[in-house]
């Protein structure tokens, strides 16, 4: 006889309608209220917002600004997305990017004169290995010890940040540049134009790419199978013979990888160089965003555009009319608790 | 005897078609103990549930100290003075054993009375002989102290009337014998208990009177003088068998699934199978009776590779597999339906056809070269759908609609479909209704009939002794008295199921 005296919670009426419905819903009411409070600090909601849009897409400079600041937000949180689908609570995209950059910019800067045009692909590689390597790091740690995989993979971050930074103070500074940067790569490290004469590199493609393969191994490969076997039930999965152990080091590598290239796009695409905290808060952000797609690679694409069109317009509504970019945060906060909430637990499709 | 300190008149309870309690009386005197005995679902545990409150009695009514004690008020059962040790503990293991006891005080107030509490669980200790100390760490006891720091609990409640369900289940030999000293000493004190139990013996050697639940109704009621193992037994299990279903002539196969002192351990760690021993032959089925938690799920897990064999070894057709994963065990021809249907042998979120796949997504048809193959997986699924007579609304549907029968119709669909060489059947009938509950039991006879070798594991000692060709009893993790089925005797299972294994008597 065992007690079942369980409390059951409070249940509220259920958010009717299509999980896309609700997530549209969701972003409109964010919108709303973040409105009202623009109202309430004396300010027009609706010039502010006009801002925005003008700011994300009012010429074709500014959508470039935005598509390239969507790429590595993408990439992360692609995989983000899948790890949680596989029941691995990864918070560490920020450091693997982190990482990922800085081995992708290593490279670009100490074997650019061997390798010449082979350059750029083996910096890309060097930034996934970076990414896999630091996932790897958590993810024995989580294995081998026991560690809860939140607390090792968020540990991490601070880590990797420190580690960049330390290189970059120390032997792959630029010297009298007065700022923790490396000098600029050379050209043949450089991430292709997707259109000529313009800032647009191919990161965008790659993402986008890269969420269609993850929507495939996800729903098509035995694989994708198990990770979804493993993020919906422990105990089944290891009934039907699988092991955590196998599921945690997949998934954490493909976090990895997907990461890692996230930060190698970004220095080898945008900067041409490492910077201190190039890349800071991309990796929370790609949480964020793995959560606003409800865990699907593909609705990942949306999901990162929305963050980083939303950021690029924030910019200039702050530069025009002085209200504080930081707004912005609370229409993604916002629109994040509304999305958890309209799709609840249940909804997902394993 | 003295005045009746609880009376519990004409208990009734139902769930849907099925009686929990059909009018039972208990009567419990001051300063007795009562002996509560019965099978899994002979109406035990609903009857303690509505003698705490946490149930609503159809029928009946609870007097507890000459006052009608109203029902389904947990609440209301604490503050009369009733006092219930689970047998799974609720307690904080990170915390101090006085703080635990502070938790069950509850309404103490703002401030936390530390020396007070902690002296009189000092002072309850002593008197018991406990052995408690106060400050020690709820995780640092072993299991055996735990239950007291429960009891303790109880007792600072002021609780006139203790309950303890199966409280040995979890103990070592002599931790059973620390219980039933401080048992005697609490009954010393005037306090009463209701001792809820499978063991024979220990219902002989603390309890005054025994009350014997069978089906939902009382089926025996008896002093403890005078009474014997064999009449206790008798009252337990005693009945008249249904109809065995039927079976074709049996033809003994080759030996096909052969475990050698095999012994495995639960989640905890605690040992639960100890060198258990047995060999199933092709076309036979050899059931094992049991009351649950005697090493049965550990069997079948170590069985099917989903545990390690801590000793011994497992032969599957001739071939040692002790070291195998249970992915090639599966693979070399051995099916395992699992007692547990919600949270281990189905996905509840996952499809029909997903949960069709469950064990043998990385095998056509289901996928060629890791593809996922749906056109080839949905014709077997809708084959195998329809030959197990899977009601649903279709494959894609959650497998979480379909009903407990139709869900384990899948299983049997998945697992006995692949016409495996052995299967392991642990209560694969749980929570049926009796169409489902024959239809399984007809489908695995099938699969015996085609020469398969089954072993099925039951708490239900009705269906095992219907299903099975040999029938042996598993009981404090050690097979224990198998018998060809011509050869039973009800009587001395009972007895083993108890956990009398020597000095069974030779014939009854």
């Amino acid at each position: 006889m065992t007690a079942s005296t369980t409390i059951a919670p409070a249940r509220l009426p259920a958010w009717r309608g299509s999980v896309a419905l609700r997530v549209a819903q969701s972003i409109v009411l964010s919108f709303v209220i973040t409105g009202l409070l623009i109202l309430f600090a004396g300010k027009n909601p609706l010039a502010a917002y006009e801002q925005i849009v003008l700011g994300a897409f009012g010429s074709w400079a500014r959508i470039v600004v935005g598509l390239n600041k969507a790429a590595p937000y993408m990439l992360a949180g692609i995989g983000v997305a899948l790890c949680f689908r596989g029941n691995v609570a990864n918070m560490g995209a920020e450091g693997q990017i982190a990482i990922g950059g800085l081995a992708a910019s290593i490279l670009a800067l100490t074997c650019a004169g061997a390798l010449g045009a082979a350059t750029l692909p083996f910096a890309l590689l060097a930034g996934v290995l970076g990414g896999v390597a630091w996932a790897a790091i958590a993810a024995v740690i989580h294995l081998a010890r026991g560690v809860h995989e939140v607390l090792v993979t968020l540990m991490m971050n601070f880590i990797a940040w420190l580690v960049v930074a330390e290189i970059l103070h120390g032997p792959l500074g630029e010297i009298d540049a007065g700022f923790p940067q490396t000098p600029m790569f050379d050209q043949v490290a450089w991430l292709p134009k997707l259109v000529a004469r313009s800032d647009l590199h191919i990161g965008i493609v790659i993402a986008v790419l890269a969420a269609i393969a993850a929507h495939i191994v996800l729903w098509h490969t035995v694989t994708g199978f198990r990770w979804r076997l493993a993020g919906a039930s422990d105990k089944a999965s290891h009934y039907a013979g699988l092991s955590r152990a196998r599921s945690v080091f997949g998934l954490m590598a493909v976090s990895g990888v997907l990461s890692g290239a996230a930060g190698a796009i970004e220095v080898l695409g945008v900067h041409y160089r490492l910077i201190e905290g190039f890349s800071l808060g991309f990796g929370f952000n790609a949480i964020a965003i793995a959560l606003l797609a409800t865990l699907k690679p593909l609705w990942a694409i949306p999901a990162a555009l929305f963050f980083a069109f939303l950021e690029t317009g924030a910019l200039s509504m702050q530069r025009q009319i002085g209200i504080p970019s930081s707004l912005v945060l609370v229409i993604q906060g916002l629109s994040l608790i509304f999305v958890l909430c309209a799709v609840g637990r249940g909804a997902r499709k394993v | 005897m003295s005045p009746a300190l609880l009376e519990m008149r004409g208990i009734s309870k139902s769930y849907g078609p099925v009686h929990a309690n059909i009018g039972i009386d208990l009567t419990v005197a001051a300063g007795s103990i009562v002996g509560l005995l019965g099978e899994n679902g002979s109406g035990k545990s609903t009857l303690m549930k509505i003698l705490f409150g946490m149930v609503q009695p159809d029928q009946g009514g609870i007097v507890f100290k000459n006052k009608e004690l109203a029902p389904g008020s947990p609440r209301e059962a604490l503050r009369a003075g009733i006092g219930m040790i689970h047998q799974h503990f609720t307690l904080v293991n990170a915390m101090t054993v006085a703080e635990n006891v502070m938790l069950a005080l509850g309404e103490a107030g703002f401030w936390l009375d530390r020396k007070g509490v902690a002296a009189r669980i000092t002072e309850l200790s002593r008197s018991y002989g406990l052995g408690l100390d106060p400050e020690s760490t709820v995780k640092d006891l072993p299991l055996g102290m735990r239950q007291r720091v429960e009891i303790v609990k109880a007792l600072m409640r002021e609780a006139d009337l203790l309950v303890l369900d199966e409280p040995t289940s979890v103990l070592s030999p002599p931790e059973v014998e620390g219980l039933i000293g401080v048992m005697r000493k609490l009954k010393g004190n005037g306090r009463a208990i209701i001792f809820i139990t499978h063991k024979l013996g220990e219902v002989l050697s603390v309890c005054d009177e025994v009350v014997v639940l069978r089906d939902g109704k009382v089926s025996g009621r008896t002093p403890v003088a005078g009474a014997t193992r064999e009449g206790l037994a008798h009252m337990m299990v005693g009945r008249t068998l249904a109809e065995p279903p039927r079976r074709a002539a049996r033809a003994p196969g080759p030996e096909r699934l052969v475990a050698r002192d095999l012994s495995a351990n639960d989640g905890a760690g605690l040992p639960r199978l100890q060198r258990s021993s047995f060999a199933l032959r092709g076309g036979e089925i050899l059931a094992l009776a049991g009351i649950d938690g005697n090493g049965q799920a550990e069997l079948c897990d170590a069985l099917a590779g989903l545990t390690p064999a801590l000793s011994g070894s497992i032969t599957l057709d001739g071939v040692e597999v002790t070291a195998w994963t249970s992915g090639a065990r599966l693979a070399a021809g051995l099916a395992y339906i699992p007692a547990d249907r919600s949270g281990m042998s189905l996905v509840q979120p996952m499809s029909v056809a997903d949960n069709l796949a469950l064990r043998d997504i990385a095998r056509a048809p289901f996928s060629h070269y890791g593809w996922l193959d749906r056109k080839g997986a949905r014709a077997l699924v809708d084959t195998r759908t329809r030959e197990f007579g899977v009601r649903m609304a279709g494959s894609d549907a959650a497998i979480g609609t379909l009903s407990g029968g139709n869900q384990q119709k899948v299983v049997l669909a998945r697992e006995i479909g692949r016409d495996p060489g052995v299967l392991i059947a642990f209560q694969p009938t749980w929570g049926l209704d009796p169409g489902a509950t024959r239809f399984v039991i007809d489908t695995i006879l099938a699969l015996r009939d085609r020469g398969g070798a089954v072993l099925y594991i039951s708490s239900e000692l009705e269906e095992v002794l219907s299903v099975g060709d040999r029938i042996g009893v598993i009981s404090e993790g050690r097979i224990v008295g198998v018998t060809d089925r011509a050869d039973i005797d009800i009587v001395k299972l009972g007895l083993l199921m108890a956990g009398h294994h020597a000095n069974i008597p030779a014939a009854a």
